[in-house]
């Protein structure tokens, strides 16, 4: 598998770091303790295109946003996750 | 109280060994580590970009590269080292954290990495067949044409690989900079794959 980061081009898989989904999103501080647990323990198995944080550790050290199929290993968009470099930050 | 005294020494002292090293006869592989340099890590500080570009073309007379590339300034190089960074590799205190920080004021975090990293120039006539065997990357002259780099890993080691001016003879010049710690295991894994073609090892204190 490859991925093509949108900052240094096509590199192979050992390069990167898995950091997993890219879905769930922080709650709010009062949000409650069931959104809390939801957000760090609950995890949807996707069979099919799902959304994926990936680290180009091996390259530039960008966070990457990763749109990969799980059955195909198809990957239909590389990202920079916000953050990923100060001019895109909010991206 | 004890008086310490600080040896500054190459990473790779005790493993460079110069003179000729695997298959005998013309040299595939020239290796030549470069001693004594200054390395500035400038990175921009969030929304910052646009300040640090402005700044670095002030600073160096050209713009700071934005995508995988080393560009040669009078007396400086500016790699790509990722996202809105580079670095400033220079030579005799020219550009140092002393004399960038005023350039940089406000617009980036600076990180002196002279002692942390160490250089090495692989050119020869078979650099790339060598280079294949540890990297990935496409290292064609129809990719990676003079002033092309990149940010990568070659044996599980964390690299910025460029090419810099061809030699005086035509051949190319391939530039590793390794984490200095990291730099003796890559050193030995470059001379491995480089014994079959015959090396030439040396050391400079030019860039």
């Amino acid at each position: 598998m490859r991925i093509t980061c949108p900052f240094c081009g096509e590199r192979e898989l050992g390069e990167f770091t898995y950091l997993g989904d890219a879905k769930p999103q922080r709650p709010v501080a009062d949000a409650g303790e069931e959104a809390v647990y939801d957000y760090v323990y609950l995890r949807d198995n996707v069979a099919g295109v799902m959304a994926e944080n990936w680290y180009h550790g091996g390259g530039c050290r960008a966070w990457l946003k990763v749109t990969r199929n799980t059955l195909t290993h198809e990957i239909s968009s590389v990202e920079p996750a916000a953050g990923a470099g100060a001019a895109k930050v909010g991206a | 109280m004890a008086e310490f005294s600080w040896d500054v020494r190459s990473p790779i002292d005790r493993a460079l060994v110069a003179g000729a090293y695997g298959a005998r006869g013309d040299a595939g592989v020239s290796l030549t580590e470069i001693r004594n340099f200054d390395l500035v890590q400038v990175m921009a500080r969030r929304g910052k970009a646009a300040d640090v570009a402005k700044a670095a073309k002030a600073r160096f007379g050209i713009a700071a590269p934005e995508t995988p590339k080393a560009v040669g300034t009078a007396d400086a190089t500016l790699i790509w080292s990722g996202p809105d960074q580079f670095l400033v590799l220079s030579k005799d205190g020219r550009h140092t954290m002393d004399t960038l920080a005023p350039v940089f004021a406000g617009s980036a975090s600076l990180s002196d990495q002279s002692h942390a990293r160490a250089l090495i120039s692989i050119s020869g006539d078979k650099a790339r067949a060598m280079l294949a065997k540890l990297s990935s990357i496409d290292l064609h002259p129809d990719v990676f044409a003079v002033g092309a780099a990149a940010a990568t890993s070659m044996d599980h080691t964390s690299v910025t690989l460029w090419r810099g001016p061809d030699r005086a003879d035509g051949q190319a010049v391939f530039n590793l900079l390794a984490f200095a710690t990291f730099a003796e295991s890559l050193w030995h894994t470059v001379l491995d794959s480089a014994a079959e073609y015959g090396v030439t090892i040396g050391y400079s204190e030019d860039l």
